[in-house]
């Protein structure tokens, strides 16, 4: 039996030989991606353009001005004499924020009870960057507001300490966005590849009509099944250790927890994939439609898993359909080991889950796949 | 170039189309679900984040305080803890996303206004939570300073709800309130209309697999007419989606839609043509189908999530990489969509990126002829 599951094994790979885009693109275009994404998703946003109309013209507005720039966030794009140009570029989406300082700013702020102001413009069709624009300035305002009451209401400069709370980043010391985003995509990037990879498998070999011929030959369901799983399984498990190693040595994500135990998961779940990749594949008449089922399905499960929206935020239907999702569970104990040096007394609920989905899961597919192939 | 026999090329493939209605109805249902997945994502208002407190104080004051942040639905206290390592064990198994330590002696240092002793830890392997209940406790904490320190503030002149001396006015132009969702919504659906583009490729690397496109070589068909007829019905069919989706936003997620809806559809069908030019360019240089959907995702799909702006400003990047999404249609696309979306802008704004979009269009199908005609020989 291991021979005959071996033989065709190796038929795989003498295709994989021909068709050497698809593990091109699992092992190097998988890498290429995280690259991609991580490097942009990493970044704290600077260099926003933006635009002053200033209506004192004093040595407090100027101030104001420096102080903008010295945010890092915006890069000045320029001085404007009325609202006009601002209204233009916003609708050509050039600039996403500007700021006013109206005429009385400099006297109001050199009085003992007036209120200074300032206003700010925000382009709200780019609400991400201007959402970044805005914090900006109000931690300028701020820093601005509380420097003018500590002088107005006559507290010692050296005795007060600031209102400001001290915060500490547990399990991200450094605050590095890459803690946040890589382990994420990495484990979204494993997904998506070991399901299409295993999609194409048999809807393949069906469209190309070559499915008859391996039916006809001395081989049984399961070992046709597990034949074309192996260079599934061996290709995605290389990519994972591939995306790892980036991950850890480009992006600086550290892995606090165990190494080996991480390796050995990731490993069940790429065969959870896999199962859900066989069934997708001996359900699809043609490659097209087995890309399409892995994008629908793919997508489904990367709104559970928590990166784009927050689980416990959903309605509460939602967050129980998110506990029958592999991948979500997947990402938990990714991130625990990776970034929380989490070991199995801490994550064994998710492993449970994962385990109970994957044999579930499992079980339906290699009865569903056998009996479409028989 | 005849139009009839362009017209022949599209008969064909939308009899091969409508032959297989399973595939039809994916490809007709994948962009719509791929916006609806993501567009839910978007508009999920972050509440209910579970934190820990740990109140070293004990005074009225520090009670109050601890009251009033777990008011709302903002934050969930789900455990007032005792010690500080039960913090640690809470964060580490994913119960707590923050944590509040009231330091001993709050109510005085507060009230003598001399510092704000507190700490706040959050959990920094999941950034929307941990941001948003930093956000909300900063916000409750001033409102809680000023309330304290009302009178003195009141005496002085400030406003008493508000420890702020500079007052920030913000407006926020087209979308009231700052909903993200609103623009990225919009934006969106420059990315799931690039599905149709990934059909192209496919249908043209299918041909070449089966070894069908000789017998369409061997007919008199030009290869301009063979290009543009195969794009036509997936024209179409991308166009049934610019007529779903944007009713889908409207209706399901209540995007308002300020602008000319029947010149949406037009950029939309020249948008559509731009982006299945790229499909077929790579129909043309690849000839299996799995290597046609891996190169579409790095040609198409990627560069449409990271690069056109919609979740990244393209004035923040690099010089290489802004010029390099002006190559790509959904980067002027994205501008045509929510610009019609929001502001509700008219050609009068939006012409110079039509414009693009056509000329992009134009450009890749023409390199995609070329080079077709290169492969036949």
């Amino acid at each position: 039996m291991i021979r005959r599951i071996w033989a065709l094994a190796v038929k795989e790979f003498y295709h994989l030989r021909y068709d050497w885009w698809l593990p091109a693109f699992m092992l190097f275009g998988g890498v290429l991606e995280l690259i991609l994404v991580g490097w942009a998703t990493s970044r704290p946003m600077t260099n926003l353009p933006l635009m002053i109309l200033d209506d004192d013209r004093s040595a407090a507005s100027r101030q104001v001005i420096t102080m903008l720039e010295n945010t890092g966030t915006f890069s000045l794009e320029a001085l404007v004499p009325d609202e006009e140009p601002i209204r233009e570029a916003m609708e050509r989406g050039e600039i996403y924020a500007a700021v006013i300082i109206p005429p009385d700013f400099s006297e109001k702020m050199a009085s003992t009870n007036q209120i200074p102001n300032l206003a700010v413009l925000l382009n709200g069709a780019e609400s991400i960057p201007a959402t970044a624009a805005l914090r900006a300035v109000e931690g300028l305002a701020r820093e601005m507001g509380q420097e003018i009451a500590v002088e107005r209401l006559g507290i010692d400069a050296e005795e007060f300490a600031g209102f400001e709370f001290s915060v500490r980043t547990w399990f991200n010391e450094s605050l590095s966005e890459a803690y946040y985003t890589t382990p994420a995509e990495l484990a979204l990037m494993l997904e998506f590849t070991v399901l299409l990879f295993a999609a194409l498998s048999f809807s393949r070999e069906r469209e190309l009509g070559t499915l008859e011929q391996l039916l006809v030959m001395p081989l049984t369901s399961l070992e046709i099944i597990i034949g074309k799983s192996i260079p599934v399984v061996m290709i995605g498990f290389i990519d994972f250790s591939l995306m790892l190693t980036m991950v850890h040595f480009v992006f600086g994500v550290p892995i606090r927890g165990s190494l080996p135990l991480l390796l050995l998961l990731a490993f069940g779940y790429l065969l959870v994939e896999l199962a859900k990749g066989m069934a997708i594949s001996v359900f699809s008449r043609s490659q097209h439609q087995a890309f399409l089922l892995v994008m629908i399905l793919g997508f489904v499960d990367f709104m559970f898993t928590g990166y784009a929206a927050p689980v416990e935020s959903m309605p509460k239907f939602l967050q129980g359909v998110a506990q029958f999702i592999p991948a979500q569970h997947w990402l938990a104990i990714l991130r625990g080991i990776m970034l929380k040096g989490a070991d199995l007394q801490v994550l064994w609920p998710n492993l449970l889950a994962l385990l109970l989905l994957g044999l579930a899961i499992g079980t339906f597919s290699l009865r569903y796949v056998r009996r479409a192939l028989s | 170039m005849s139009l009839r026999r362009l017209w022949a090329v599209a008969v064909k493939e939308i009899n091969h189309i409508m032959r297989d209605p399973i595939t039809l109805g994916l490809v007709i249902l994948a962009p719509t679900v791929v916006l609806f997945v993501m567009a839910f994502a978007v508009t999920v208002n972050i509440q209910h984040v579970p934190i820990a407190v740990l109140d070293y104080d004990r005074s009225p004051t520090s009670r109050a305080f601890i009251q009033r942040m777990t008011a709302g639905d903002d934050l969930d206290l789900y455990a007032q803890v005792e010690a500080f390592e039960e913090i640690d064990a809470l964060l580490l198994r994913g119960k707590i996303k923050a944590a509040i330590v009231v330091n001993p002696r709050f109510a005085e240092e507060l009230l003598a206004m001399r510092s704000m002793p507190l700490l706040v830890i959050i959990d920094g392997t999941e950034p929307q939570s941990g941001a948003h209940a930093l956000d909300h406790i900063a916000w409750r904490t001033e409102e809680f300073i000023s309330q304290v320190l009302g009178q003195e503030l009141e005496a002085l002149g400030m406003p008493r709800g508000s420890l702020q001396t500079l007052d920030l006015r913000v407006r926020t132009w087209f979308n009231p309130g700052l909903k993200s969702k609103n623009d990225v919504i919009p934006g969106l659906i420059s990315l799931v209309l690039g599905f149709p583009a990934l059909s192209v490729a496919l249908t043209l690397a299918r041909e070449r697999e089966h070894g069908t496109l000789e017998q369409l070589i061997a007919t008199p068909v030009g290869r301009a007419e063979l290009i543009l007829g195969k794009m036509l019905p997936y024209i179409m069919v991308g166009l049934v989606n610019v007529i779903l989706i944007p009713a889908i936003a409207i209706a399901t997620f209540h995007i308002p839609f300020q602008g000319n809806y029947i010149l949406f559809f037009l950029l939309s069908a020249i948008f559509l043509f731009a982006i299945l030019s790229m499909g077929t360019i790579i129909g043309v240089f690849i000839h299996t189908q799995p290597a046609a959907l891996a190169l579409s995702f790095l040609v198409i799909f990627f560069p449409a999530f990271f690069l056109t702006g919609i979740f990244f400003p393209i004035a923040a990047m690099p010089e290489v990489m802004r010029m390099e999404s002006l190559a790509l249609p959904g980067t002027h696309f994205a501008i045509i969509t929510r610009g019609i979306f929001l502001p509700g802008v008219g050609l009068e704004v939006l012409w110079p990126y039509a414009v693009m979009l056509f000329g992009l269009g134009v450009g890749f199908s023409a390199v995609a002829a070329l080079f077709f005609h290169k492969k036949l020989a």
